[in-house]
């Protein structure tokens, strides 16, 4: 009398697979569960007891044992309960699984299945493992749906399960969800035709838009960088299918996958405040690490508001996801990446008092004082920040004489043709050309290059500063339409380094 | 501050270099440690000017005007003294240990009422001004906001009879409020070093106009880039949306060129924007 049910454990983006064997035999009465199972593991015995009971099964009064396999593999989590309760529930009946099914939930006393996060990670992985039918709670079944040839059975409740099982009451499979395309011409809430003035900064932001450059805002209180940068989302095209996916995957890990819309189209804007820790944002906790703010920033924007605010230690860690765009962490349980290919939008004030350069009104910091505040913004992440723009405070009498500016809709339509250029030259973003394609891609002219190797030498300027000028360079000739870069391309994007003056 | 006794206004000194320095007019340079680009130019101009005529400029070896001063001096090739309100060995900001050795070596002189190792301390620099004061026969004042120590010195030349003189500035500018209140209660206007040696008594020696108009600049603009030099300001910071908005220009255009007359020196980028850039100085530290 065994049973044996497929499931599998979550690790970060990737999962390992789970056999859950149930054995019941001759001997004294008692429910051995085997397998290095962690603790919430082990109190999956009590939970599975009561609710098969609880649900009109018969629970053996036998020696039950349940092993986990692959003995090696710590097991976390509460998604073994309904694995669990349905390898037990089958050794009874002799029945076996249907084929290549895979089971995910938690059960409650009464035999309810509940939400379990990550299903809809855990789908695609099984359904890459050549899994046709995965059982998971009705709650999240329409993640689970989301992946395509999949079977996804919605479970309320551990009687109904093996009621299908068994065939008596079959569960009518969950249709798939179609990833509806919205508008493709939607801005968002916040529109750029709400700013008022701020030429230059509206003109970074669509570099870097079109890009996939980081950008720094830097300005007094109240001079509009938080508006501008909530902006971005609005004039980057909406996520495609994959990057779609791939944005739900974060998500469902953290169980934030609203259940009515799992896919949105709309790329994800994350603005935590700068008390954050750590693991807040790059990831972290005990076991395994879980998605930070970086990862759930993917393929959107990030937006860190009064930067030189952020404890240091946290801004260093950015450094290498800005990089590579991706994340690796080691805790406890092992080691998980993430994905974090985010546009990087900084704010901060050119000083303490925050009205450094303001013409109206005088600052009140000590030279020692703005000196110790800017080095609080670490030389290295600001050498990551491709455009670096001051944006200056529209006095309230001129706000209303201020030109209006240009609505989103046309600039974005500009970033989308500077977006497919570089898509159909290099097959991806400027911002993420390495320096030989750089090379390959974007050459310049003899009278360029010289422009910029005199501003290089001229302002101290590092390798890898020359090479993001270059790449900013790259951008502005492709929102201008040309494949070969010109000087004035160089000049625009020299013209967005600040701090190489304020050095 | 009560004024001490103009009879014992001059305390008890601790020099480094050469103390007494040598013969010849004294004419103290003040103003804020935090000056416009265009007090900045005045004051190393001033500095220089001064220097050729043979004049001691004296200052306090502090953050702007005062080491635009010093520094333009040297640059005259002058004698130049720095009243410090630390102890003589203690260089304060530390950035001018290069200036102070180089005022040393051209002949001049760090003093100090403060005992050896006195540290920077808030309430020492008022007592200083007025040595400063004391030391010289005209006090200059280039940019000084409300309440600047600038003005405490402005205040003890005139209780030690001395002259007090002040360059206009921009009336945009806060930091004009200062210059401007001695200016209309009676101080001496400066455009030039030739004021500032008129009041000396000294006509002598010819000199350039020490200020030169930006149209002898010696840039190398090109036409195209003429247009937008004409627009900036000297002393007012313009962002680059600003004069892309009068030239009817894209922004992205006129930054490319504001950073082409970058590169070429003859425009500065600032906090809030550009200036033209008076002259094309050393690179400051």
């Amino acid at each position: 009398m065994l049973a044996s049910v497929d499931s599998c454990l979550l690790a970060g983006l990737d999962a390992r697979h789970v056999e859950v064997q149930a054995d019941s035999s001759h001997g004294e009465v008692a429910f051995v569960l085997v397998g290095l199972a962690a603790t919430s593991v082990k109190e999956a015995r009590e939970r599975v007891r009561s609710a098969i009971r609880n649900s009109g099964l018969e629970f053996p009064r036998r020696r039950l044992t349940v092993n986990l396999a692959p003995a090696e593999l710590r097991k976390e989590g509460s998604g073994l309960d309904l694995p669990i309760a349905v390898a037990i529930a089958l050794a009874v009946i002799r029945k076996a699984p249907p084929p290549r099914s895979a089971f995910l939930g938690e059960l409650a006393l009464d035999g309810t299945v509940c939400h379990a996060d990550g299903v809809l990670v855990a789908a695609r992985w099984l359904h890459r493992r050549g899994y046709e039918r995965v059982f998971v709670p009705a709650s999240d079944a329409a993640e689970a749906a989301l992946v395509k040839g999949l079977e996804v059975i919605p479970c309320t409740n551990l009687a109904g399960v093996v009621a299908h099982i068994v065939g008596t009451r079959p569960i009518k499979p969950q249709p798939p969800t179609e990833p509806v395309m919205e508008r493709d011409d939607e801005v968002g809430e916040h529109d750029l035709a709400e700013v008022h003035g701020q030429e230059e900064a509206r003109r970074a932001l669509e570099v870097a838009a079109a890009g996939g450059h980081h950008l720094l805002l830097s300005g007094p209180p109240g001079a509009g960088k938080t508006m501008l940068a909530r902006c971005l989302p609005g004039i980057l095209p909406p996520l495609e299918l994959e990057e779609a996916l791939e944005v739900a995957q974060v998500r469902s890990l953290l169980g934030d996958l609203p259940a009515t819309r799992p896919l949105d189209w709309t790329r994800p804007f994350r603005a935590p405040h700068h008390g954050v820790s750590m693991a807040g944002l790059i990831g972290g906790g005990a076991g395994l690490a879980q998605p930070g703010e970086i990862s759930r920033a993917h393929h959107g924007v990030l937006f860190l508001d009064e930067l030189a605010e952020f404890q240091a230690s946290v801004l260093q860690a950015l450094r290498q996801p800005l990089e590579s765009g991706c994340v690796s962490i080691t805790r406890s349980g092992g080691s998980v990446a993430y994905p974090a290919r985010f546009t990087l939008v900084a704010a901060t004030n050119p000083c303490p008092c925050g009205w450094a350069g303001d013409g109206r009104r005088a600052c009140r910091c000590t030279p020692a004082m703005v000196d110790a505040y800017r080095r609080r913004l670490s030389g290295p992440l600001l050498d990551r920040i491709d455009l670096k723009v001051g944006v200056r405070r529209v006095p309230l009498e001129a706000l209303s004489s201020e030109p209006k500016g240009e609505s989103s809709a046309p600039v974005r339509e500009r970033v989308l043709a500077a977006r497919r250029r570089q898509l159909d030259r290099q097959g991806c973003l400027n911002a993420q050309l390495k320096p030989a394609r750089l090379r390959q891609c974007a050459g310049l002219d003899m009278t360029s290059r010289q422009t910029l190797e005199r501003w290089a030498e001229q302002r101290g300027l590092t390798a890898r500063g020359f090479h993001r000028a270059w790449r900013v360079a790259r951008t502005s000739a492709d929102l201008d339409s040309c494949e070969r870069i010109a000087e004035r391309h160089i000049l625009e994007a020299l013209g967005y380094r600040l701090n190489d003056v304020a050095a | 501050m009560s004024p001490p006794d103009t009879g014992a206004a001059l305390p008890e000194l601790h020099a480094r270099g050469r103390w007494p320095p040598p013969q010849g007019p004294r004419v103290a340079i003040v103003g804020s440690r935090r000056p416009s680009p265009y007090g900045e130019a005045v004051a190393e101009q001033l500095g220089t000017d001064l220097a050729r005529a043979r004049v001691i400029v004296v200052s306090g070896l502090a953050l702007g005007i005062d080491a635009a001063a010093h520094r333009g001096a040297l640059n005259g090739g002058g004698v130049t003294i720095a009243v410090m309100g630390t102890g003589v060995d203690v260089v304060y900001p530390a950035a001018h240990s290069r200036l102070a050795e180089e005022i040393l070596s051209a002949g001049g002189a760090l003093v100090s009422q403060f005992p050896d190792g006195t540290v920077p301390r808030r309430q020492n620099f008022p007592a200083r001004n007025w040595t400063m004061a004391a030391l010289s026969e005209i006090v200059v004042v280039v940019e000084a906001g409300e309440g600047s120590g600038a003005l405490i010195t402005a205040d003890a030349a005139l209780h030690l009879h001395k002259d007090v003189m002040a360059v206009p500035g921009s009336v945009f500018s806060a930091l004009s409020v200062g210059t401007h209140g001695l200016l209309r209660d009676g101080a001496g206007l400066v455009q030039n070093a030739r004021d500032v040696l008129a009041v000396l008594g000294q006509g002598g020696e010819v000199l350039d106009d020490p200020l030169p108009a930006p149209d002898r600049l010696g840039f190398a603009l090109r036409p195209e880039r003429d247009g937008i030099v004409a627009h900036l300001s000297d002393v007012l910071a313009l962002s680059a949306a600003d004069i892309a908005r009068k030239l009817q220009l894209p922004v992205s255009e006129v930054l490319g060129r504001l950073t082409a007359l970058e590169l070429d020196g003859a425009v500065r980028r600032h906090e809030a924007g550009y200036i033209r850039a008076l002259r094309r100085g050393k690179e400051r530290a």
